[in-house]
C-alpha cells in the first residue's frame, strides 16, 4: 500500500511541476515528510544532497527517498512513477511541438504556474532550515553555499562535498 | 541507430555530468550534436525548448524528447534508462550505506555540514528562479499568493499549483 502511495505522489510530483528539478521539492516534502512522515526534515534534506552529488538529474534523489521507504523495490517503483508521466507527456507533445507552442491556455497555465514555484520553493526553504541550520558553523556554512553558487559556476557537488568535509572537521 | 546505441550514449551522458543543469546541456550538445551528428543544433534546440515547456525535470525531458526523435517510444525509454541508470544505481547504494551507518557519530557530523549547504543552495536555486521569472507585478503576487498559500494557511502545494494555472489563464488571457 505504502508503494502504491509513493508511486501516486511521484507520479503527480513530476506530472505537475515545472520550472527545474528542484520545482518537485515542495510537493514532496509535503507528502512524505508532512503528511505520510516517511522521511523526517533532516532526511528529507540529505536525500537532496545525494540527488546533487550524485550523477546525472536530481530526480535521482527519488531513488534515495523509494529506498527509505520500501527498500530496492522501493526505488525502482520510485524512479518508474517519476519518468512515466515525463515520458508520457513529452512524447506527445514532441509529436504536436508546433501546435503546443502556439496554445495561449498552455502558455497562460504556465505562465501563472513558475511564478508560484518561486513562492513554494522559497515557503519550504523556512521549513526545512529550522532543522538545519541551527548555530553559527551552519549559518556561515549556509551564507557562505548560497554566496558561491549566486556568484560563481562552480558546480553545487563541490559545495556539498566541502561542507561535507567541514563538517566533520567541526561536528566531531 | 540502435536502442542500444542510445542507451548507451545516454549512459554516459547520465553518468559524466554533474550537478548544474547547464553543464549537462553543454554534455548533451557536445556528444549528439557535434561528435555523433545524430540530430542538428536546430533540432537540439527545440528538443531542450521542450524539456523546458513540460512538466516535469527540464533535463529529463530533453532527453525522452531526443530518444523519441531517433526512435520513437522505444529511443524515449532507452534515453530514459540511460540517463538514470548510473544515479539511481549510486543512490541506491548511498541510501543502504546511509540507513546501515545513521547513527555513526562522523556521518552525522558530515551531515549536519551538508545539510546546512543544501540550505544555502537552494536558497541561491530560488534566488535564480526569482530573477528569471519574477518579471512584473503579476509573477510577484503569484508568488508571494503561494508562498503564503503554503507558509501561512498550510494549503496542499498540489491545490496550489493547480490554483496558480487556473490563476495564469484569467491574468495571461490570450497574451
Amino acid at each position: 500500500m505504502n508503494l502504491l502511495r509513493l508511486a501516486f505522489v511521484l507520479f503527480v510530483a513530476n506530472g505537475l511541476t515545472i520550472g527545474g528539478g528542484y520545482a518537485m521539492i515542495p510537493l514532496l516534502q509535503r507528502e512524505f515528510v508532512d503528511h505520510y512522515h516517511w522521511l523526517t526534515n533532516k532526511e528529507f534534506i540529505d536525500a537532496i544532497a545525494i540527488g546533487q552529488v550524485t550523477p546525472g538529474p536530481l530526480t535521482v534523489m527519488n531513488a534515495f527517498m523509494g529506498f527509505k521507504i520500501g527498500g530496492l523495490a522501493g526505488a525502482l517503483i520510485a524512479m518508474a512513477a517519476s519518468y512515466l508521466p515525463c515520458i508520457i507527456i513529452v512524447t506527445i507533445v514532441t509529436n504536436y511541438y508546433l501546435r503546443y507552442k502556439e496554445l495561449w491556455v498552455v502558455k497562460a497555465g504556465f505562465a501563472g504556474i513558475k511564478p508560484a514555484m518561486v513562492g513554494l520553493l522559497a515557503a519550504v526553504l523556512f521549513f526545512l532550515s529550522t532543522g538545519s541550520v541551527i548555530n553559527p558553523v551552519t549559518k556561515g556554512i549556509a551564507v557562505v553555499s548560497f554566496a558561491v553558487l549566486t556568484f560563481t559556476k562552480l558546480d553545487p557537488s563541490f559545495i556539498i562535498i566541502g561542507a561535507g568535509i567541514l563538517g566533520a572537521v567541526v561536528f566531531r | 541507430m540502435s536502442l542500444r546505441k542510445i542507451f548507451l550514449v545516454f549512459l554516459k551522458i547520465g553518468t559524466l555530468s554533474f550537478g548544474g543543469v547547464y553543464s549537462m546541456v553543454a554534455f548533451f550538445e557536445r556528444e549528439l550534436v557535434e561528435k555523433r551528428k545524430w540530430i542538428t543544433h536546430d533540432e537540439f534546440m527545440e528538443s531542450f525548448a521542450i524539456g523546458q515547456m513540460t512538466p516535469g525535470p527540464p533535463i529529463v525531458n530533453t532527453g525522452i524528447c531526443i530518444g523519441y526523435k531517433l526512435r520513437r517510444l522505444g529511443g524515449a525509454l532507452a534515453a530514459t534508462c540511460g540517463q538514470a541508470f548510473t544515479g539511481t544505481i549510486l543512490a541506491i547504494l548511498l541510501a543502504a550505506f546511509y540507513l546501515h551507518m545513521k547513527d555513526n557519530p562522523l556521518l552525522q557530523a558530515v551531515m549536519k555540514g551538508v545539510g546546512a549547504a543544501v540550505v544555502g543552495l537552494l536558497g541561491s536555486i530560488i534566488y535564480k528562479m526569482a530573477a528569471r521569472m519574477i518579471t512584473e507585478y503579476r509573477s510577484a503576487l503569484l508568488a508571494l499568493g503561494a508562498f503564503m498559500a503554503l507558509d501561512l494557511f498550510k494549503l496542499n502545494p498540489i491545490t496550489i499549483i493547480l490554483g496558480a494555472g487556473v490563476l495564469g489563464l484569467a491574468l495571461y488571457w490570450r497574451e
